[in-house]
């Protein structure tokens, strides 16, 4: 017996020790990309482009794990709370260097919290029930509150429009409002040059300290095995599938899904599928217009029959889509419901026509609103078209380029509909398409007071009650169309080892080339 | 010049949709979006816009692009070479299959050479560029792999990989314009067989081949060096449309992602100095061809 | 794209004069016996009659989406197959014929009539001809695909608006082959004695100056719908042309170039359909040329 357990610690040991021998170091990781972002200020922007690029050379006080569940990055641990709720201290790691050499302190982290805050979308969400953010001592932050609230740390964690902790001197430097032309972070990348239309390359930072714990989600362990890593902007996306075919590119992500069966068949390249990506929605102008018609809203969803739609918009392939009604993602573990008996894909013509008569529908058209820059969105708009107006509206649909379009949806007077696709929220209070200041001015009063007892209660259990409630009172009142979940597709390059293909967004430490 | 500049400037103001909530992202609200135009100068009346864009340009400064942080005439400078790169191949091709055959095609007027290669010019004309950029793309790259689809790389780095990318672009693009140099290299030469001098030539016993080479030939090439220029102008425009379909990163690839994202400085950088290009290269094909003929020469 | 090419050579037949009377008719049986013009026109006929009959021909609705067909190789149900979204690319291309037709041809009488008024004036009226001229240099500066590529991101998608931008972009060539026409015949004798005579500018407008740019501008005219007609797919291909859901030849090839490896007919059929229309245009045209210039007319 005993001899069986040590040949096995021994197999155990041998299988580690060749792991670890495999994880090769060097090497250049060629990425493609969907274009240029539009900067790399991690608070300026929404822009997932952003976002992707930002999350290698920053890092936040805290991040999520395999679960979508808050763990400490450049925190120690997770916060102290005061009894009454309302102070959150934070001990930061020490010996943290930045990639200019310099170490993180408080006042570092102060700064750049305080400049998150002004800016971006999460951080003024937060922001509107901070007091003061202020610095202890070296290592030690503390947020003040006014109101008690349930959403500090996982704000805090959202890779997203993120809290990066820059160096005190850049967050002063450039006003909130002001895109930062300098990028300095903690991350286990760093950048090294920046040509537009041509790369953005980054390369290992030597004098990365990572966390002790094995790598989960976006957060634990990370370690950077290639020498450099390059991202290369290909906007064609029928291009950047051949190069992943041929080669020049070593991972591309927001690929065609026509290519998906292609790939799957080409030797070398590895298709992902991209879970979770999108999910499609037709967002309603409720401020003006004919859409500020309850039974209208009810009448659009009550018409579509969303599988079809979802199928054709996937290439064909029932891999890369999926049929759910829940408004946070089957991988958002914590926030993902599973109601039953909702009005969501009843493709039901008949309700459809009847709402539309108690409606006093007289035929007028419905200025829809798409592009062609997202293919999945000009797709399933052109297929709601035929559907809808097979149930009895006219719709008018208007094809803009992406800018336009996101000109356009601020202004109530411009469409009726438009199409766009919500990604991952971590925290209820975060789905912005359920609040009023977002394009489509959900102001809902139901909807209002929900949400903002689930801003105020830490309860999880209540608050997980609470958000099954919204999603109830979301499918009655139709502020936006929700059809299927969208996925997206990446391909890798089979010498690639380590990608963890789990992540909502693509992260390249931890990746080694096998040559 | 200056109309130029204004019906750039105008134009491009005149198009809807909002650079500053392109580059906020899809989350941003409308009080961000104000801010970041009174930043960018965006809000102020439009004649306003208009004069500090000529005192800018006036300063040799074409101003700041919004989405790439970076000036207008660095973004352009940094792109130039790949444009330049595929034209002068581009041309180099039409060149190479275009007078070569109007000269024989114009040599031995009437026989089989003529109307094959007249027919093959007139399919050249007629087949449209991006399409025969795809049937290429399809052929040469998917079927047979023997090229790249697409992308770019820098002659002064790796000539043979560039040699590769550049080989489909410049070949669809010089294909069409081939045709033409073709069709006026041989009426030319037509032209000239007919003149007096050289029945002289043929009289006097001189071969055939000597002929053509050294009289016809010679003064066949005039009216060709004018379209040539022309050509060259013409492949300004036509190189936007191959760029985009063999993502190279050149001027043209830029001036259609900057009018996508209503990058103004971008768009009017690039118009201004594609048009600059076009008037300068009219210009050099006004002088080489009075220079060349004589005739011409203005009194 | 072959602009300035034809405009060198059909702005050096300005000087081509259309004869009156039994000269005339004996004109028009050149015309149509030439073999281009044969050719050409009996294949634009029928393009024109496709288009006309388009709805009778498709067998499907083009705009009818059937998802649960998407991309099905050319069988007996789809004699050229489907497309991402099950439209019947047969029914596509008959009615795209429309939309390329309907841009050509409107284009082209827009950018003659517009080219008549402009150059009228322009080679009159000497203190608006500097203006004018100015003008047109101007926009003739730019490369036409860029220039139809701005105009529209300003416009917006829809026919009219391209119809408008392609338009303005070819105007400025008609008006100088008018100018130059206008110029010369000025200082003919008869035209300084009609205005001795107390003749209008009008009159002597329409009955010197116009007859003698007819044949000139036919030809002109001819080439310009062919232009306008490849310029639609490529607005339509870049997607800033008529809306993607307008069955258009540009349209339909983009679409296609996405699935270019699992559909190529996709793309292949309105591209040949193109093809066909540019050649019919273009030998319609060359024939044109050949007949109402003594100077190229082969003995």
């Amino acid at each position: 017996m005993a001899i069986l357990r040590l040949i096995v610690i021994a197999l155990c040991l041998a299988a580690s020790v060749a792991d670890a021998a495999a994880q090769k170091k060097g090497g250049v990781l060629k990425v493609g990309n969907l274009g240029e972002p539009p900067t790399l200020d991690a608070h300026w922007t929404t822009a997932t482009i952003t976002e992707v690029l930002a999350q290698h050379i920053y890092e936040g006080l805290y991040s999520l794990d395999a679960k979508a569940q808050p763990i400490p990055m450049l925190a120690e641990s997770m916060p102290a709370v005061s009894k009454d709720g309302l102070t959150y201290t934070v001990k930061l790691r020490q010996g943290i260097k930045f990639h200019n050499g310099k170490e993180l302190t408080s006042a570092d982290v102060v700064a750049s919290l305080n400049r998150w805050g002004q800016q971006s979308t999460y951080g003024k969400n937060l922001y509107a029930r901070v007091a003061d953010v202020r610095a202890v001592d070296k290592y030690t932050v503390q947020i003040q509150l006014k109101e008690k609230t349930a959403t500090v740390v996982i704000s805090l964690a959202i890779p997203n429009n993120s809290a990066a902790i820059y160096p005190k001197e850049i967050a002063d430097k450039f006003k909130p409002s002001e895109k930062a032309t300098e990028w300095i972070g903690t991350g286990p990348f760093k950048l090294v040059e920046w040509k537009p239309d041509r790369h953005i390359k980054m390369v290992r930072f030597d004098d990365y300290q990572p966390r002790k714990e094995p790598a989960s989600g976006y957060g634990g362990r990370k370690v950077v095995y290639v020498n450099e890593l390059l991202w290369i902007p290909v906007p064609d996306a029928a291009t950047r599938v051949a190069q992943i075919e041929t080669g020049e590119l070593d991972f591309a992500d927001d690929l065609d899904l026509n290519a998906y069966d292609r790939l799957k068949k080409t030797s070398g390249v590895r298709p992902i599928v991209a879970k979770p990506y999108y999910w499609l929605v037709a967002v309603f102008n409720k401020k003006e217009g004919l859409m500020t018609n309850q039974k209208l809203r009810q009448a659009w969803q009550a018409a579509l029959d969303i599988e079809p739609i979802m199928k054709n918009v996937a290439g064909g392939q029932r891999e890369l889509y999926r049929m759910d009604s829940s408004l946070a993602f089957v991988e958002n573990a914590p926030w993902h419901t599973n109601l039953q008996g909702l009005p969501w894909n009843e493709h039901n013509r008949d309700k459809a026509k009847r709402l539309l008569r108690e409606a006093g529908y007289k035929g007028e058209p419905i200025r829809f609103m798409t592009t062609q820059e997202y293919k999945w969105m000009y797709d399933f708009a052109l297929l709601s078209k035929q559907q809808l107006e097979d149930a009895g509206f006219t719709i008018d649909l208007q094809v803009v380029d992406w800018a336009t379009l996101v000109k356009r949806r601020n202004n109530a007077k411009e469409y009726d509909a438009f199409t766009t696709g919500i990604g991952n929220f971590y925290d209820p209070t975060h789905h912005v398409y359920l609040t009023p200041n977002w394009p489509g001015w959900t102001d809902d009063e139901d909807i209002n007071r929900l949400l903002a007892e689930l801003a105020g209660e830490s309860d999880y259990k209540k608050r997980f009650a609470l958000w099954e409630q919204v999603t109830r009172v979301f499918y009655d009142k139709v502020p936006v169309a929700r059809y299927g979940d969208l996925f997206g597709l990446r391909a890798m390059r089979g010498h690639v080892k380590g990608f963890d293909t789990t992540l909502e967004r693509p992260r390249f430490y931890n990746v080694w080339l096998e040559k | 010049m200056l109309v130029v500049v204004t019906v750039v400037f105008l134009l491009i103001h005149l198009i809807p949709g909002d650079p500053v909530a392109v580059i906020l992202g899809p989350e941003a609200n409308a009080q961000q979006i104000e801010d970041a135009r009174r930043q960018l100068g965006l809000d102020r009346p439009l004649p306003e816009q208009l004069l500090r864009f000529y005192a800018r340009l006036l300063r040799g400064d074409l101003g700041q692009s919004y989405f790439l942080d970076r000036p207008v005439t660095q973004a352009l400078w940094e792109r130039a070479e790949p444009t330049l790169t595929l034209m002068l191949s581009a041309l180099v091709v039409a060149i190479v299959i275009g007078v070569p055959s109007g000269i024989v095609a114009g040599a031995y007027q009437g026989s089989w050479w003529d109307r094959g290669l007249m027919t093959l010019a007139l399919l050249g004309v007629c087949v449209p560029g991006f399409w025969l950029s795809l049937n290429f793309i399809y052929l040469f790259s998917v079927r047979l792999g023997w090229l790249p689809v697409a992308g770019y790389a820098s002659v002064f780095q790796d000539p043979v990989a560039a040699t590769r990318y550049m080989l489909l672009p410049a070949v669809s693009l010089g294909f069409n314009q081939s045709a033409l140099i073709a069709r006026i290299a041989r009426s030319c030469m037509i032209e000239v067989l007919r003149q007096d001098y050289i029945r002289t030539a043929r009289a006097k016993g001189l071969a055939e081949r000597s002929v053509i080479f050294l009289h016809a030939f010679r003064n066949a090439l005039v009216p060709v060096v004018t379209v040539i220029g022309i050509t060259m102008a013409i492949l300004i425009g036509g190189g936007v449309v191959t760029e985009i379909v063999f993502n190279i990163p050149g001027l043209g690839r830029l001036i259609i992602s900057a009018i996508l994202r209503r990058d103004y400085p971008v768009v009017q950088g690039v118009v201004l100095v594609t048009a600059a290009a076009y008037m300068l290269i009219n210009l050099i094909v006004d002088v080489v061809y009075a220079y060349i003929d004589p005739r011409i020469r203005y009194a | 794209m072959p602009d300035g090419v034809a405009v060198n050579e059909t702005a050096v037949l300005a000087g081509a004069s259309v004869p009156a009377g039994g000269a005339r008719t004996r004109l028009m049986r050149r015309i149509l016996k030439n073999r281009n013009v044969v050719i050409g026109g009996w294949v634009f006929l029928l393009l024109v009659l496709v288009a006309l009959l388009a709805d009778a021909l498709a067998p499907y609705n083009p705009t009818r989406l059937y998802p649960a067909q998407r991309l099905k190789p050319p069988s007996m149900q789809n004699l050229l197959g489907t497309d991402e979204f099950g439209r019947d690319i047969a029914s596509l291309v008959l009615h795209g014929s429309r939309v390329s037709l309907l841009v050509g041809g409107v284009t082209m009488l827009l950018t003659s009539l517009g080219g008549v008024v402009i150059g009228l004036i322009a080679g009159y009226y000497r203190r608006l001809d500097i203006v004018i001229m100015r003008v047109m240099d101007g926009l003739m500066a730019f490369p036409a695909i860029l220039l139809a590529i701005a105009l529209m991101a300003v416009r917006g998608p829809g026919v009219w608006n391209v119809i408008v931008s392609l338009s303005i972009v070819y105007l400025p060539r008609t008006a100088m082959l008018i100018r130059s026409t206008a110029l010369s015949v000025r200082e003919l004798d008869y035209v300084i004695a009609a205005q001795a005579l107390g003749r209008g500018g009008l009159g002597i407008a329409f009955r010197h100056i116009l007859p003698n740019c007819m044949g000139p501008l036919l030809v002109q005219g001819t080439f310009i719908f062919a232009y306008a007609v490849l310029a639609e797919a490529i607005l339509g291909f870049l997607g800033v042309g008529v809306p993607p859901y307008v069955p258009s030849w540009g349209n339909v090839i983009a679409s296609g170039k996405n699935v270019i490896r699992e559909a190529f007919w996709v793309s292949a059929f309105p591209g040949v359909a193109l093809t066909m229309a540019g050649l019919s245009l273009n030998l319609l045209g060359d024939g044109l040329r050949d007949t109402l210039d003594p100077r190229l007319r082969r003995e």
